[in-house]
């Protein structure tokens, strides 16, 4: 019979949902009053787990369960840690990877700045190897 | 075997009608491991869930890291008062879903078709005040893919790959809504079932199910929040 399940108290239940909004408070004024830099992102998602692991813990009884449950989850976040880790190695180093072009990295950073003072206004310029007019390069100029 | 024995007089037990708690199905040897069955089974649909909604943090990640002054400007132009508070309608709703929970566990059927009914409220309401965020973008614009077309107060979004911002922000918050229209359906079923008197302390499986989707729906929400309003 099913009188073996855990009945959480009201009184944790309670407690667990304070502190879920203290934390939704805690990352408001983090994000918004406190300038963390680089760090911002970080912050945000550290919080945000640990309100999951609240969540996951108290409100969907892991803690009270059986182990298999558990363990269930827990390897679906791997793999979603895996999916997000080995795109972002893809994505993130995309620019370094495919730069083939015959000049060197800082000829190529000379070259940009030259083209930026040429187009001052232009916004968020992204300068593909097409782009170099070094005369030896291969790749057709077609702005001629 | 034990086992087989057990079964056997299942089986015959059923002949009268009352040999065994009237929920018990044959395959499952006591209501325990029923409902230990059932519940990772739902654990294991969570997880195709949590890969469903990866695959859209997984973008959402990608385009943060190459156009992050685009994605500065579009999570500006979303109101973080309209994403806190719900945030907080649905960590109440939580909290009202695991209270039905442990009302049924204690026998009282009034206290869950009341905490079950406040889950429902508590959807509509976040669902009314997305409604408000959608349409006001809308007015001005907003749209996911190529109709992106920042007018008003919104002209600020005419920058590049801001659409990439609001293309992510439409599809991840809309399959978030989907599911918690999903989410209604069910609490609306558990109330009828709970009010034609089908749960008890031994047997509140539903109950325990759906509770477990819905809390799988806020945990979605709580990574969408701070990503999309306020990073």
């Amino acid at each position: 019979m099913a009188q073996g399940h855990h009945i959480i108290p009201k009184k944790t239940l309670f407690s667990v949902f304070a502190t879920l909004i203290g934390l939704t408070i805690l990352t408001v004024i983090t994000a918004k009053g406190i300038d963390f830099g680089v760090l911002e992102i970080p912050v945000a998602l550290a919080i945000a787990s640990t309100k999951a692991v609240l969540v996951l813990v108290f409100f969907m009884a892991l803690k009270y369960d059986s182990r298999v449950n558990a363990l269930t989850i827990t390897v679906g976040v791997v793999f979603v840690g895996i999916f997000i880790i080995f795109t972002m190695l893809d994505t993130v180093f995309r620019g370094d990877l495919d730069n083939v072009s015959s000049i060197t990295i800082s000829q190529q950073e000379r070259e940009e700045e030259a083209l930026r003072a040429r187009e001052p206004d232009a916004e968020q310029l992204r300068v593909a190897p097409g782009d170099f007019m070094d005369g030896d390069d291969d790749a057709p100029d077609d702005e001629s | 075997m034990a086992t087989q024995t057990q079964e056997t007089q299942d089986v015959q037990a059923h002949g009268d009608g009352h040999g065994h708690h009237e929920r018990l199905q044959h395959h499952f040897l006591s209501l325990d491991q029923q409902f230990g069955s059932a519940k990772l089974g739902m654990w294991l649909f969570l997880v195709t869930e949590l890969l469903l909604f990866s695959g859209m943090f997984v973008a959402f990640a990608v385009y943060l890291q190459w156009y992050p002054e685009a994605f500065a400007v579009g999570a500006e132009a979303l109101d973080w008062r309209m994403g806190l508070a719900n945030t907080i309608v649905l960590l109440a709703s939580s909290l009202t879903v695991a209270l039905s929970i442990h009302f049924i566990q204690k026998g009282n059927t009034k206290a869950m078709i009341t905490s079950l009914s406040a889950t429902l409220g508590l959807a509509v309401v976040f669902l009314v005040i997305k409604y408000f965020e959608y349409t006001d973008k809308f007015a001005n614009g907003i749209f996911p893919g190529e109709a992106f077309n920042p007018t008003g107060s919104y002209a600020f979004l005419d920058v590049p790959n801001a659409v990439q911002y609001f293309s992510i922000y439409y599809v991840m918050t809309g399959i978030h809504a989907v599911h918690v229209i999903v989410g209604m359906g069910l609490f609306a079923w558990l109330i009828y079932r709970a009010l034609r008197n089908h749960f008890s302390p031994e047997w509140y499986t539903p109950v325990e199910l759906g509770g477990l989707y819905w809390h799988f729906v806020d945990l979605i929400w709580i990574f969408l929040f701070p990503l999309l309003y306020l990073i």
